[in-house]
C-alpha cells in the first residue's frame, strides 16, 4: 500500500492546481498529464512485454481524427470515449499480422504503420478537400484538464493493475523469452493482443483531447513521429518496468522542456539526445530503476 | 556503478539547475516593449523559417538603432520573446497562449505558413490580441470573420490564379501544362487556374499532380514535354521547385513561359542554378529596382549588408512588411488593443513594397504580383503598375 | 503526342530510375554494413549524410573544391566520427554483456539520441538556412536521353562505390571475412577472423558511405540540418526489404526503390503513391520470414 500514498498525493496535487487559475500554469499540467496518460499506456504494451513501438502516435492521431471529423456532429464527451474504442478496435485488429513480427523488425514495423495510417487519413482528407480543420467552440481548458487528469489517473491505475496481475506477469515472461512463455502455458497472443489493445484505448482519447486543446486538426500534426519518439524517451528515462516510471519520466521530461526550450531550442534537444544515449547505455531501468536497486522489491 | 550514476545525476540536474538562472541585461531608461512570436527553428520546418526570422531580427535591430519603437510617442526599445515552435502547429499555439497569458508581451508578431496562421485565430479571437500576418494566404482567410488578425500578402489564390491567367494571355500563351503538389497550396491553386486557363480559351494539354514528397519527375515531364505547350505552372513547394528546375532543364522544356509557385525566391535556388534559372517567374511583388517604393532600395542594401546575401523575396519581404504595419500603428494607436484593431483596419501603411490598406482581413492594395530571374536578379514583370521589367521568353537552358 | 506507353519505355525514365535507385542503393549500403556485422541499427544515418553534405558545400564555397573531391572528404570525416563513436561509447556498450543481448533495441535509441544531437549540433552551427551551390550543372546528351553532368558524376560515383564494395566482399581476404562476420559471427571468430577489428572497420566503411552519398547528393539537393532523415527512411526501407545484413539484396532492394519511385509516379495516382510504398513496406515487414532473425538470436 506503500504505492497508494504517492499516488494519492499525486492526484490531490494535480487536483489542486485548476485553483490557482493560472492559465498557463494549467496548460503545464495539461502537457505533463497527457504525456503521463500516453507513456503509461505505451508501457502496459511495450513496457511490459518488451516489444519497443515506435509508433504509438497512430492511436493518438486515429483518435484526434476521428474527434476532428465528429466535430460538427457529435457532442465531445460521446466523441471522446468512441474515439477511444475505435483506436483500440483498430490496435486489435491489426495485431493479427503485426504481432507476428518481433525484435528490431517490430519497431520499424510499428514506425511504418503510423506513417501509412498517417498517409491514409491525409488522401481521405484530401478526397474530402479538406486539409486542415479548426474547431471552433471547444470545451475550457478547466474542462479539458480534469479529463485529461481522468484519463491520466486511470490509465497509471490500469498499468498498476495489470503490473501485478496475471496479464502482467504473463506479458513479463513473454519479455524474457517467448518460447518458453509459450512452453510453460501462457498464452502467449491473446495476451499481446490484449495488451496492444488496451495501450492504444486511451491515447485515442488523448489525442481526442489534444485536438481539443490546440482547435486545430491536421494529419501531418496528429500523427508526429516525434510523439512517438517522445514517449520512448520519456519511458526509457523514466523505467517502463512499473506504474511509476512514466511518471518519473514524464515530470522530468517536461520540466527540462520548461526550463529550456524557451531559451535555447537546438540546446534543449540536444541535451535530449544526450539524456537518452546516456539513459539506455547506463541506467536502462530509468530513473526508477535506480530506486529498485535501493528497495527490497519483486 | 555508483559512481558513475551519481556523476550522471549530477551532470543533468546541475545542467538544469544552472541554466534556470535568469539572464538579464539592464534596462534603458524606458521599460522595453516586449515582443513576443513562434518560429520553427528545429524540425522540418527550420529550412524555411530563416528567412522570417532575419526579417524580424533585422527590423528590431533597425528600430532600436533609431532608439527604439514609438509606441504612441514614446521610444522604447524592442525586446522580443521568442519561441522554436519545434516545427508543430500545435505547439504554435499553445506558445501564442502562452505569450499572451504567461509572458504578457506586449505586441506579437506573426508565426510561418498557413497553417499556423490559422491556427492560432482561436487563440487572438479569445484575448483579443490583434496580430498582423504575413507569410499566409489562402482563400479561407475571408471566411475567418475575425477582428484580430490581418494578412500583408496579397496572393489569395483565386486572385493569383486570375492574374497568372491575364499575364499568360498577355504573352500569347495558346497552350499550357498545369503540374501541381498534392499538399493545400498546390491543390488550392489548382482549384482556381484550372478554370481561369480554360475560361480564358488556353488549352490545358497537361492537367497532373504529384505526390509531395516527389523524387522524381522524368515521368511527368516527358509527358509535358511531349505537349509541347507554351507555358508550364508548376504549383510547386521549395524542394518540387528546384527538382522541377534541375529535370526540366535536363530534358530540355523549351516553353517560353515557366512558372513555379514558391522556391524560386528562396536565395539558395538561384545559387543552385545560376544562369541556368533566368526566365523562371515566380510569385513575388517586390524588387528594390522599383524606385517608386523608397523604401525598397535602402531595405536591400542593408540586408545585404548585414546577411551577405539577398532576401527571400517572398517570405522576408512579407515578414518586414508585417513589421512594418506594426511599427507604424502603434506609433499612433501605442498599445491599446482596441485602438490598435481601429487603426489597422482603417488606415493606410507605408511599406517597403508600397502603401498597403486592408480590407476586411485581405490587403487589397499591394496587388498580385510576378517576380522573373532577369540576368540572376528579380524583376517585377506584372501588374504593369509596379514592373521593373517586362515579361521575356524563358532563355535556353 | 507521345502515348502513356512510350514514356513507360523511354530510356530517359529508365535512367531517372536508374540513378534515384543506385543512389538509394548506396545509402542502404552504409547501413547494412553496420546492421550485418554490429547489430546496430544506426538511424542516425542521415545525419552522417548530412554532415557529408555541408562539407561539400563549405569546401565548394570557401575553397573551390570540387565536391567529388569533397565527398572522400566526407567520407575519411564521417569514418573519423565512427571512430570517435566506437571508442567514445559503442565499444563499451558491445562489451557489456547485458547491453549485447539486447544490442539492436538499445542500438535504435541510442542512434535516436545520436541524431538529434547531430540535427540540433548542425542547427546551431550552420543556421536552417538551405544552403546550395552551383556545380557542374551543364546537361549531357546521349541520344534521346538528357541527364546533368553533376547528377551523372554522383550516379557514377555511386556506382563504383557498390561494384568496388560487391567485388571487395567477393574477392578480397578481409571483404570474404567481413562477409563471414555478417552470416555467422561465432564461427568467424572460430576460424580466426579477427571480429572486433572487423566490426570497427565495417563501421568506419559504413559511416563513410553515407557521408560520401551525402557530398554527392548536395549538388542537386538544398543542404539543411534536417534534410537527412528522409534518406534514413529510404535505407532502412532498403535494408528490410533486401534482408537485413544482405549487402547483395540491399543494392537490388535500392534500384527496386528507386524504379517504385519513379515508375509509380506515372502508374498511380499522386495522393496515394506514398500510401502504395508504405504498404508495401509494411507487406515486406510482415511476411518475412521469421527463421532467419530467430536462427541469429539462437547462434547468440
Amino acid at each position: 500500500m506503500t504505492n497508494a500514498v504517492p499516488f494519492l498525493l499525486g492526484l490531490i496535487g494535480f487536483g489542486l492546481l485548476p485553483m490557482t487559475g493560472q492559465d498557463y500554469l494549467i496548460g503545464i499540467g495539461f502537457t505533463l498529464l497527457t504525456w503521463i496518460a500516453l507513456t503509461q499506456s505505451w508501457t502496459i504494451f511495450s513496457g511490459f512485454a518488451g516489444y519497443i513501438s515506435l509508433g504509438h502516435v497512430v492511436f493518438f492521431g486515429l483518435g484526434g481524427y476521428f474527434v476532428a471529423f465528429t466535430w460538427e456532429t457529435l457532442p465531445y464527451w460521446l466523441s471522446l470515449p468512441l474515439a477511444s474504442l475505435i483506436a483500440f478496435t483498430f490496435a486489435v485488429a491489426v495485431s493479427i499480422p503485426v504481432l507476428r513480427v518481433r525484435g528490431p523488425y517490430f519497431v520499424i514495423l510499428t514506425f511504418g504503420l503510423a506513417e501509412f495510417v498517417k498517409y491514409v487519413v491525409m488522401a481521405v482528407e484530401a478526397s474530402l478537400g479538406q486539409f486542415r480543420r479548426l474547431l471552433l467552440g471547444v470545451p475550457s481548458l478547466t474542462t479539458l484538464y480534469w479529463l485529461t487528469l481522468f484519463l491520466a489517473a486511470l490509465a497509471t491505475l490500469i498499468t498498476f493493475t495489470i503490473r501485478s496481475s496475471r496479464l502482467g506477469q504473463g506479458l513479463i515472461a513473454i519479455r524474457e523469452d517467448e518460447e518458453a512463455a509459450e512452453a510453460i502455458g501462457v498464452p502467449v497472443m491473446r495476451y499481446k493482443t490484449l495488451a496492444y489493445g488496451l495501450s492504444a484505448a486511451i491515447p485515442g482519447a488523448i489525442g481526442g483531447l489534444m485536438a481539443l486543446r490546440t482547435s486545430y486538426f491536421e494529419p501531418q500534426q496528429v500523427f508526429d513521429p516525434m510523439v512517438s519518439f517522445t514517449i520512448l524517451t520519456m519511458a526509457i528515462i523514466g523505467g517502463s518496468d512499473d506504474a511509476r516510471g512514466p511518471v518519473l519520466g514524464a515530470a522530468f521530461m517536461t520540466l527540462l522542456s520548461e526550463l529550456l526550450w524557451a531559451r535555447a531550442p537546438q540546446f534543449y534537444l540536444i541535451l535530449l539526445g544526450v539524456l537518452l544515449v546516456t539513459f539506455v547505455v547506463v541506467l536502462p531501468h530509468g530513473i526508477c530503476g535506480l530506486f529498485r536497486r535501493r528497495s527490497v522489491h519483486a | 556503478m555508483l559512481h558513475r550514476r551519481s556523476v550522471t545525476f549530477g551532470l543533468a540536474f546541475g545542467l538544469t539547475g544552472a541554466l534556470s538562472l535568469p539572464v538579464r541585461d539592464a534596462a534603458g531608461e524606458e521599460p522595453p516593449v516586449r515582443i513576443g512570436f513562434a518560429l520553427a527553428k528545429t524540425g522540418l520546418f527550420a529550412a524555411a523559417t530563416p528567412a522570417q526570422l532575419n526579417a524580424y531580427h533585422f527590423w528590431r535591430d533597425q528600430v532600436n538603432e533609431k532608439g527604439g519603437l514609438n509606441v504612441g510617442g514614446v521610444r522604447r526599445k524592442i525586446e522580443f520573446v521568442e519561441y522554436d515552435d519545434q516545427s508543430n502547429t500545435g505547439n504554435a499555439v499553445k506558445i501564442y497562449e502562452k505569450l499572451i497569458t504567461d509572458d504578457k508581451v506586449d505586441l506579437l508578431l506573426s508565426p510561418w505558413g498557413t497553417p499556423s496562421h490559422f491556427a492560432i485565430v482561436p487563440v487572438l479571437e479569445r484575448f483579443g490580441f490583434p496580430v498582423i500576418g504575413s507569410t499566409a494566404s489562402s482563400v479561407h482567410i475571408r471566411e475567418l470573420k475575425v477582428k484580430n488578425l490581418w494578412f500583408v500578402s496579397p496572393s489569395v489564390h483565386d486572385k493569383l490564379a486570375a492574374q497568372l491567367v491575364q499575364m499568360a494571355k498577355e504573352q500569347n500563351v495558346r497552350n499550357a501544362a498545369v503540374i501541381g503538389s498534392v499538399l493545400p497550396q498546390g491543390k488550392e491553386i489548382k482549384r482556381f487556374l484550372v478554370p481561369a486557363l480554360e475560361a480564358a480559351g488556353i488549352k490545358l494539354v497537361v492537367n497532373e499532380e504529384y505526390p509531395p514528397d516527389i523524387k522524381d519527375m522524368t515521368a511527368l515531364l516527358s509527358r509535358v514535354k511531349a505537349a509541347n505547350p507554351e507555358a508550364v505552372f508548376v504549383l510547386s513547394y521549395p524542394s518540387d521547385s528546384i527538382l522541377y528546375t534541375r529535370q526540366a532543364k535536363e530534358m530540355g522544356i523549351t516553353a517560353p513561359f515557366q512558372w513555379l509557385a514558391i522556391g524560386p525566391t528562396i536565395p539558395a535556388y538561384r545559387k543552385i542554378f545560376g544562369s541556368s534559372a533566368n526566365g523562371i517567374i515566380s510569385m513575388g511583388h517586390w524588387s528594390p529596382a522599383q524606385s517608386r517604393w523608397a523604401r525598397a532600395k535602402p531595405f536591400y542594401d542593408a540586408y545585404v549588408a548585414r546577411f551577405k546575401e539577398e532576401p527571400d523575396y517572398l517570405d522576408t519581404v512579407l515578414a518586414y512588411m508585417s513589421c512594418e504595419v506594426l511599427e507604424e500603428a502603434v506609433a499612433s494607436a501605442g498599445l491599446d488593443k482596441a485602438k490598435l484593431r481601429e487603426f489597422i483596419s482603417t488606415s493606410t501603411f507605408d511599406t517597403i513594397n508600397g502603401p498597403v490598406k486592408f480590407s476586411g482581413v485581405e490587403n487589397t492594395t499591394t496587388p498580385v504580383g510576378f517576380l522573373q530571374i532577369q540576368d540572376e536578379k528579380f524583376q517585377i514583370v506584372w501588374p504593369a503598375a509596379i514592373a521593373t521589367a517586362t515579361v521575356k521568353p524563358k532563355s535556353p537552358w | 503526342m507521345s502515348g502513356f506507353f512510350e514514356i513507360l519505355t523511354s530510356g530517359q525514365l529508365l535512367l531517372a530510375a536508374l540513378i534515384t535507385g543506385t543512389i538509394y542503393a548506396t545509402v542502404g549500403l552504409g547501413l547494412n554494413l553496420v546492421y550485418g556485422t554490429m547489430r546496430l541499427l544506426n538511424v542516425a544515418h542521415g545525419e552522417f549524410l548530412m554532415l557529408g553534405a555541408y562539407v561539400a558545400f563549405w569546401g565548394f564555397t570557401l575553397w573551390d573544391v570540387s565536391p567529388f573531391v569533397s565527398a572522400i572528404v566526407a567520407g575519411i570525416l564521417t569514418a573519423l566520427l565512427a571512430v570517435a563513436l566506437y571508442f567514445g561509447l559503442l565499444k563499451w556498450c558491445l562489451r557489456n554483456p547485458r547491453m549485447r543481448k539486447r544490442i539492436e533495441p538499445n542500438s535504435l535509441l541510442i542512434f535516436v539520441g545520436i541524431s538529434v544531437i547531430l540535427q540540433n549540433l548542425a542547427a546551431l552551427a550552420f543556421t536552417g538556412t538551405p544552403r546550395g551551390y552551383q556545380y557542374l550543372s551543364g546537361v549531357v546528351s546521349f541520344g534521346n536521353i538528357s541527364i546533368s553532368a553533376n547528377r551523372l558524376g554522383a550516379f557514377a560515383f555511386c556506382v563504383a562505390i557498390c561494384a568496388a564494395t560487391l567485388i571487395f566482399l567477393r574477392l578480397s581476404i578481409v571483404g570474404l571475412a567481413v562477409k563471414a562476420l555478417i552470416q555467422r559471427k561465432e564461427a568467424a571468430a572460430i576460424v580466426g577472423v579477427n571480429v572486433t577489428r572487423l566490426e570497427f572497420f565495417s563501421l568506419c566503411a559504413g559511416f563513410a558511405t553515407a557521408g560520401v552519398t551525402g557530398a554527392l547528393v548536395s549538388m542537386t539537393e538544398q543542404t539543411t540540418p534536417f534534410m537527412g532523415f528522409p534518406f534514413t527512411i529510404a535505407a532502412f526501407i532498403v535494408i528490410i526489404m533486401g534482408g537485413l545484413g544482405n549487402i547483395t539484396g540491399g543494392i537490388f532492394a535500392g534500384l527496386l526503390l528507386g524504379f517504385i519511385e519513379t515508375y509509380g509516379v506515372a502508374l498511380t495516382s499522386a495522393s496515394w503513391s506514398s500510401i502504395l510504398l508504405y504498404g508495401v513496406f509494411l507487406l515486406a515487414l510482415i511476411l518475412r520470414p521469421e527463421g532467419i532473425l530467430t536462427t541469429r538470436q539462437a547462434v547468440r
